[in-house]
């Protein structure tokens, strides 16, 4: 009886190649296999043997473990100019109808109350007339808040989104693949694919730059002291003092994100 | 530029996730529920199952190539997208696809290949040429069907569905995690959501399994077995009744305990989803069938297979639309409300062309059928014969007797 | 064990494609990824250098602008820096050293953008009902027929 295990009934000829003997097998396969690995555990070293020294340079003279930013932001001086927002426009580049930073306005009353942002605020705020009985008003400049335990980067699926050692939360551009999930994850809405490089931005607090000792482009225009960015880690900065002394409040506490933008005289109806 | 009512947050009025990851979870859930049935019999041995096993195998597998189509048409870098398996930042669920879907393409595929071995060797010994070479490579260049072989085959299959079971159901599971997990958006944030995406999953698989049986018994010119019709219809009420139950019951729990989410929630509901959740999901979709099929099992012993097959073949189809309205409602609702609790934009048109639009869902859609009519030209998708030699290879021109499995 | 030659077949090839996949893998991660975090540490670099700052401050613009920086800075206005009104110094001074016209607005608009009356700014904010203020509808250059924009008070 033919062996017709290891070769098909003959119709044509087949010339079957003698097969590997399963020692041969196993042998060639403990090569193959400890050769992947090796050449990846060497890789995986190279990249863990190299840690910076702790005061590591990132770049120039800058260096990020000297600094923790925050930024606070009074809302009884906000006026609704949007200076802030076109003056991030222009610094940034940022595409029409997103906003990295914007500004709401809020009428309220006992019993209703009326939200709006016309164009995050771009060109001000027109005058409004509600149907009930406004009791007060006011304005709140919202941004990314750089969360210290930020949903948006967690969900990043290749690393693209991050959070610096100086606080900041920034999008490798290169990296990013587009996927909307860091937007989603967002509790602020400060987060929007760009539809130029369809990739993820935000307010980066103008990283480039705090990092050569100027402030954000928000914070330098604002007229009424409104916005004010700080340094945790500096020892006689005024917006560190603040935010250790007064009574400050965050965005969505319940949350946990821990934002690093604080508010002072926030009301309850803001989110 | 859509509407708002109310107010919503300024970059908050975009539906990103898009038709497409609507998409998604509906072709992963085919994927893991048509693998529920081929695993009731593979695994569990229930026996009624084995006249669509191999169809419900072929069947996922064919659902799971279309599978990664979806996300790489939504990504703003789709050429980005392999990115997720170089570095895989494992805090995100997301992160999770690449290794998920390709460890279970691979044991689906090499549960596949184990279970068509002996179909494969049996057609490379038919054919001539090409396909003979074709066949040969298939099967590896062994030939072995002795029964020891075959024993050994049959282990692996077991394992194989062992294995294959958990990682189907966490590859549909994950993206009921995906959003799950979101505390920002107060709709989608649940634990119940990646068990009602499993649920949901079951009871799309089923169905498909179920119009598919009665579409391939029409084309071969047979009635369709019913035993295995009315222990699809059964599995299928259960995996229903769950899902609306769970579905329900995340509802109606948010409204008992009315925290803040509540308000623009169930505003959501009742105006930009009131066809798709209320008429759609749950009427429609939900009590109809429900009904449908409560007939089908309770009343089994006394209805003629004609009925059985009318019925169960509607209720599928109904919960097909279901499954898909579920879907939609998650996935797009949640993205019509926005993080400020206060706003609603107006419902989100898909576009009709571009890679993001209908016709390519469409394509997405209709794209498995065909893969499932080759692999049933090239490898059969009829129930495994009592003999190892087969007679012909149209699966309709095949001898009624010892294959037929119809039952009056 | 004879009988599972086509088993050992398919784990060769399975251990193949992982290796292959492995040490794909390993090639495409970028140099920098890993060392603070799981992301690439070259981008903290690039986002430093993305851009030159667009904005410079009203200092900046008071060394050419003289005249009207001291006015500005003696008067009602000295909290509004230039660029708030004007455009940002890269729009008017580019990199390279060349020159662009300062877009000035003279309109009416660009004042009631601050100093319109309406909800929400403080009431000790100084604003007005336009319409009132101007004893009939605004329009045109209305503001500077009485202000001057960098001491606007009188």
């Amino acid at each position: 009886m033919p062996d017709t295990r290891h070769r098909l009934p003959v119709v044509q000829p087949d010339a079957e190649p003698g097969t590997p003997g399963r020692r041969q097998f196993l042998a060639s396969a403990a090569r193959l296999s400890t050769g992947a690995l090796a050449f990846f555990a060497f890789e995986r070293a190279e990249a863990g043997s190299n840690p910076a020294p702790a005061a590591k340079r990132s770049s120039g003279e800058y260096n990020w473990d000297e600094h923790r930013w925050t930024y606070l932001i009074d809302t009884t001086k906000c006026i609704g100019c949007g200076s802030c927002v076109r003056a991030c426009k222009a610094e940034n580049g940022v595409p029409d109808g997103f906003y990295r930073t914007w500004v709401e306005r809020y009428v309220v009353g006992t019993e209703k109350s009326f939200v709006d942002s016309p164009e995050g605020g771009l060109n001000g705020f027109p005058s409004v007339q509600v149907d009930f009985h406004a009791s007060k008003a006011f304005f709140v400049p919202k941004m990314c808040n750089h969360c210290a335990a930020t949903p948006c980067t967690q969900v990043c699926p290749v690393g693209a989104s991050y959070r610096t050692k100086d606080g900041v939360v920034l999008v490798d551009g290169k990296r990013c693949i587009g996927c909307a999930y860091c937007v989603q994850a967002c509790p602020f809405g400060s987060r929007f694919l760009s539809p130029v490089t369809h990739t993820a931005e935000k307010c980066t607090w103008c990283y480039h730059r705090i990092t050569k000792g100027l402030r954000p482009a928000c914070v330098e225009v604002c007229p009424t002291q409104t916005r004010l960015f700080g340094d945790m880690k500096r020892e006689d900065d005024p917006v560190r003092k603040i935010i250790e002394t007064e009574r400050v409040e965050i965005l969505q506490a319940h949350l946990l994100t821990e934002p690093q933008c604080y508010y002072l005289h926030l009301d309850k109806e803001v989110r | 530029m859509p509407e708002i009512t109310g107010f919503s947050f300024p970059n908050d009025i975009h539906v990103w996730w898009s038709l497409m990851i609507v998409m998604y979870p509906y072709i992963t859930g085919f994927v893991a529920g048509a693998f529920i049935v081929t695993s009731l019999y593979h695994l569990f041995g229930r026996k009624e199952f084995k006249p669509i096993a191999r169809l419900a195998m072929a069947t996922s597998f064919a659902f799971l190539l279309v599978a990664a189509l979806p996300l790489q048409l939504h990504l703003g870098h789709p050429e980005r997208g392999p990115m997720v398996m170089v570095t895989p930042h494992f805090t995100s669920a997301m992160a999770g696809f690449g290794i998920l879907y390709s460890g279970y393409l691979v044991v689906l595929l090499l549960e596949v290949w184990f279970v068509w071995r002996s179909e494969i060797i049996a057609r490379a010994r038919r054919s001539r040429g090409f396909m003979r070479g074709l066949y040969k490579a298939l099967a590896l260049w062994t030939y072995d069907t002795s029964p020891e072989a075959l024993e050994i085959d049959h282990k692996a299959i077991t394992l194989l569905a062992g294995i294959g079971l958990p990682m189907a159901c966490m590859l549909h599971g994950y993206v009921g995690f995906i959003f799950g997990a979101i505390k920002a958006n107060p709709w989608w944030s649940t634990p119940l959501m990646p068990v009602i995406f499993l649920m949901s999953a079951a009871v799309s698989g089923i169905a498909l399994l179920i119009v598919l049986f009665q579409a391939v018994s029409k084309l071969n010119r047979r009635q369709a077995d019913q035993a295995c019709v009315s222990a699809l219809a059964r599995w299928l009420w259960f995996f229903l009744i769950i899902t609306i139950t769970l579905e329900l019951l995340e509802i109606v729990v948010m409204a008992y305990e009315r925290s803040e989410p509540w308000i623009i929630i169930s505003e959501l509901i009742t105006t930009r989803l009131q066809f798709s959740y209320v008429t759609m999901q749950m009427i429609v979709g939900g009590l109809i069938p429900l009904i449908l099929l409560g007939v089908v099992v309770l009343m089994n012993r006394y209805l003629h297979p004609r009925v059985r097959n009318a019925l169960s073949t509607s209720a599928a189809v109904l919960c097909l639309f279901q499954v898909f309205s579920m879907r939609w409602n998650i996935v797009i609702g949640g993205q019509l409300l926005s993080k400020s609790l206060r706003g609603l934009r107006s419902p989100y048109e898909p576009e009709v062309f571009g890679r993001e639009g209908i016709i390519a869902a469409i394509a997405l859609f209709l794209a498995p059928f065909v893969i499932l009519f080759v692999f049933d030209r090239l490898l059969g998708t009829q129930p495994a014969e009592e003999e190892p030699a087969g007679h012909g290879d149209e699966p309709g021109s095949r001898a009624p007797a010892g294959t037929s499995t119809v039952t009056l | 064990m004879e009988h599972a030659r086509h088993v050992f077949r398919v784990a060769l090839l399975l251990i193949a494609g992982l290796a292959v996949v492995s040490i794909g893998r390993t090639l495409l991660v970028p140099p920098s990824f890993g060392l603070y975090g799981p992301y690439r540490h070259d981008n903290v670099a690039e986002q430093m250098k993305v851009r030159e700052p667009a904005h410079a401050g009203p200092a900046a613009c008071g060394e050419c602008h003289e005249k009207e920086f001291k006015k500005r800075a003696s008067g009602k206005h000295k909290a509004v820096s230039c660029e708030v009104c004007h455009a940002p110094k890269a729009f008017h001074v580019r990199a390279d050293g060349s020159m662009e016209a300062m877009p000035i607005d003279r309109s009416y608009t660009l004042c009631a953008r601050c100093h319109r009356k309406i909800p929400g700014r403080p009431a000790k904010f100084p604003q007005v009902v336009l319409e009132q203020h101007l004893n009939g509808p605004p329009e045109g250059e209305a503001c500077l027929q009485c202000h001057d924009a960098h001491s606007p008070a009188m």
